[in-house]
């Protein structure tokens, strides 16, 4: 289990140095116990001492990077079972499957989807990581052909998918220099592949039907000297799957066996429905997801999902406070404050654009809160809502003075008529009734 | 953790639609919950249930969904049963769209479009009645008197309007839909006002209300879990199935504003990746629009 900061701290030299990077001994216990900091950092620590911090201080779930340069992935690292107990940090990286069967022709064009696919949202870009290159061809020659069709791992990173050691070694005589992640070491095989991980300094996946197989194989792969390593539970349907990932991420989170401390991997092809595969990886605590090719609709919703699932419940996304034209407003339209808080914006947005309701949204900064909280912790205040008419030129973009607030916010009604010299006119509580009321009660 | 014993129901147990034997016209009624452990992990009854959603007006209808079933969203009974037997719902949720419309008052075809509808299926039916506190009771008396002894699954109950929800499900032994707006807290406060108003809690399905995908869904996805989580961890006013139905997903601008030809894909590909991501996180019963994706959730449910 974990330690306390208090009780790592009685474990360190209490020299407050600071060559750990750290102010004091105690601070430096303090981002040990959530994870935070390596006690490698500590020159001064006995071996025996190093030992005992470092099994109960580094992440439960070790981070491991697959590829090199700008795309590269960085998966694990993580804390919890369910995001609401704190949030989840490494998306998992999605990679797109090709066999060295395949024509050149084919295999460029998956290459190519995964390089341009780009999913512009609420401020983020989202993108596939990464090829996973399958050999089916029987031959060493073509699978290291068919590698350095798919970059070689240089522009996107790779995963090599093989179970023979000779197509390993020609594959990573062309890929070596870029971590791609090599799938799968078994208890059959492990000894030659983590071999070439070693010598590559590859991160590696583990192949075994239960968790007691994978920790065994794991716990030979560390100690045969390879640190970066995945774990491939082989799942037989989706309901298995989430039942053994549910378990080795438990057991990882609450340190009852290190040796299944690692990301897992998971093959969406293998069960059937692809699209629900890859959505239960990323529900699911997969780390690296390789999917057959799937459409442009089932990319956007896979990686909004994605997207959504790894927004940390503290530090929801914020839309940037201003003023946005809704349905190509004019001078006359309404203008509509709200918060920054992306549901409500998104929310309203929606429902306003569905109404195809000319007007101009206006959104104050209210730390990301809902428009019930920020009224309710004054998050949302008279002056705020003075300032952003001022700040954003409101006032020059339509005829009228009047502005429409939410339902929730109608307490501060009088105060911002004040503050504002604008008429106040309280809008519904449910942004769904908001194109009804625009309708009924808007008239300049 | 306490997820593992196998002596108490974590989720309890709620029956939907009634046989004739049980006092109903149905050929099937539907068990949910029963479940004792995290979904898909083994402890769980694996009871999930797909419905289709229509509508008896489809004017706010996502034009989506209008182009794909074609003339059949005029015609309620002849849609419902095409959502059985063509594209294979467990079961039809029918909204009364109609009563959004300002001033409405066509109670009686409440009634007779809700024996329709019971007519042409088969299988147990939930109807989503009007939001408006309005004309609420009106509509929920006459769509729970027309389908009385089916043990429909009534909606919506919400903190502030419930009477009339619970009072028509009382009267006639339907069930309640009890919706809160993203907050284990507000789902536990409805449930014991539900409670107090005399609904027994194996008539209650908890609709913790779904955000679209982009769109926040994953705050309804987090407060799925934490139900469940507290219904495992033994609190009783939680510890009833959940329904979520992701319709506000075909509303979004990634859905409406897709090339024509890739509507259909889009529309599918977003609702299933939402509904799927429901069952994950705890729900019962999800209701989606698109009939394609009605297909492929069994699909997946059934492998």
């Amino acid at each position: 289990m974990a330690m306390k900061a208090l009780d790592i701290y009685k474990h360190l030299p209490k020299t407050n140095c600071k060559k750990c990077g750290y102010p004091t001994c105690l601070a430096f216990a303090m981002k040990l116990a959530t994870g935070k900091a390596d006690v490698e950092a500590c020159p001064d620590l006995d071996p025996g001492a190093k030992a005992l911090l470092g099994g109960v201080t580094r992440p439960p779930v070790r981070a491991v990077t697959i590829g090199a340069g700008e795309r590269s992935v960085t998966i694990g690292e993580e804390f919890v079972l369910f995001r609401h107990e704190k949030t989840f940090y490494h998306p998992p990286g999605i990679m797109v499957e090709v066999s060295d069967t395949w024509t050149e022709v084919e295999v460029r064009s998956v290459v190519d989807e995964v390089r341009e696919t780009v999913v512009h949202r609420v401020g983020q870009d989202l993108v596939l990581n990464g090829v996973a290159v399958r050999n089916e061809s029987g031959s060493a020659d073509r699978f290291a052909e068919t590698v350095r069709l798919a970059g070689g791992g240089s522009s996107l990173p790779l995963v090599l998918i093989s179970d023979d050691p000779t197509a390993f070694e020609a594959a990573l005589a062309i890929a070596g220099q870029y971590r791609p992640l090599i799938h799968a070491a078994t208890a059959d095989n492990w000894e030659p592949l983590a071999a070439l991980a070693k010598q590559y300094g590859s991160p590696l996946v583990v192949r075994a039907g239960t968790p007691a197989d994978l920790a065994a194989i794991t716990a030979k792969c560390a100690e045969a000297g390879v640190a970066d390593l995945l774990i491939d539970p082989a799942p037989g349907s989706l309901q298995g799957y989430i039942t053994v990932a549910t378990e080795i991420r438990r057991s990882a989170i609450e340190r009852t066996e290190p040796a299944l401390g690692y990301p897992i991997y998971l093959d969406a092809g293998a069960l059937g429905e692809t699209d629900a595969a890859v959505a239960t990886g990323i529900l699911k605590y997969a780390g690296i997801i390789v999917t057959p090719r799937f459409s442009r609709a089932s990319r956007e919703a896979a990686l909004t999902l994605r997207q959504n699932i790894y927004t940390d419940p503290q530090h929801p996304i914020q839309v940037t406070p201003g003023v946005y034209p809704i349905n190509n407003p004019e001078r006359d339209a309404p203008v509509l404050l709200t918060v920054n808080f992306s549901l409500t914006y998104f929310t309203i947005v929606g429902y306003l654009e569905a109404s195809r309701m000319p007007c101009h949204l206006l959104i104050v900064d209210t730390e990301g809160l809902s428009v019930l909280t920020s009224v309710a912790g004054g998050k949302l205040t008279e002056t705020m809502v003075a300032d952003a008419l001022k700040k954003f030129g409101v006032a020059d973009l339509v005829d009228h003075r009047i502005l429409i607030i939410p339902g929730y916010a109608a307490p501060l009604s009088g105060k911002i008529e004040d503050a504002t010299g604008w008429k106040v006119m309280v809008g519904p509580r449910d942004a769904a009734d908001l194109p009804e009321y625009l309708e009924k009660e808007w008239k300049t | 953790m306490s997820e593992n014993s196998p002596d108490k129901l974590a989720i309890r147990e709620v029956r939907l639609g009634a046989t004739r034997a049980e006092g109903g016209t149905r050929e099937v009624s539907y068990v949910i919950g029963g479940d004792r452990g995290l979904p898909f992990c083994g402890n769980d009854a694996g009871r999930r249930l797909v419905a289709l959603e229509i509508c008896d007006d489809p004017a706010i209808w996502p034009p989506v969904v209008r182009n794909y079933v074609g003339d059949l969203v005029n015609n309620p009974e002849d849609w419902a049963q095409a959502a059985e037997r063509r594209y294979g719902a467990d079961l039809v949720r029918l909204n009364f769209t109609s009563t959004k419309k300002r001033g409405f008052n066509a109670f009686a075809d409440i009634a007779s479009t809700t024996e329709r509808v019971l007519e042409a299926t088969t299988r147990p039916l939930i109807i989503e009645g009007s939001n408006d506190p309005q004309v609420d009771s009106e509509v929920f008396r006459r769509c729970g008197e027309a389908g009385e002894g089916e043990r429909l699954l009534l909606g919506t109950a919400e903190a502030d309007r419930y009477r009339s929800v619970a009072a028509a499900a009382l009267a006639y032994g339907h069930l309640v839909i009890a919706q809160s707006p993203i907050d284990v807290n507000l789902a536990k406060q409805l449930n014991i006002l539900l409670r107090e108003t005399g609904v027994p809690e194996d008539r209650i399905v908890i609709d913790p209300y779904t955000g679209a995908l982009g769109y926040g869904f994953e705050y309804s996805y987090s407060v799925m879990e934490r139900i469940r989580l507290a219904a495992i961890a033994g609190d009783d006013d939680l510890a009833m199935p959940m329904i979520s139905a992701p319709t506000d997903t075909l509303s979004i601008r990634e859905v409406r504003e897709a090339a024509p030809e890739e509507q259909d894909a889009m529309a599918v590909a977003w609702e299933f990746y939402t509904a799927y991501s429901a069952f994950v996180a705890g729900a019962s019963v999800v209701c989606v629009r698109h009939p394609l994706t009605v297909e492929r959730l069994k699909k997946v449910l059934e492998a």
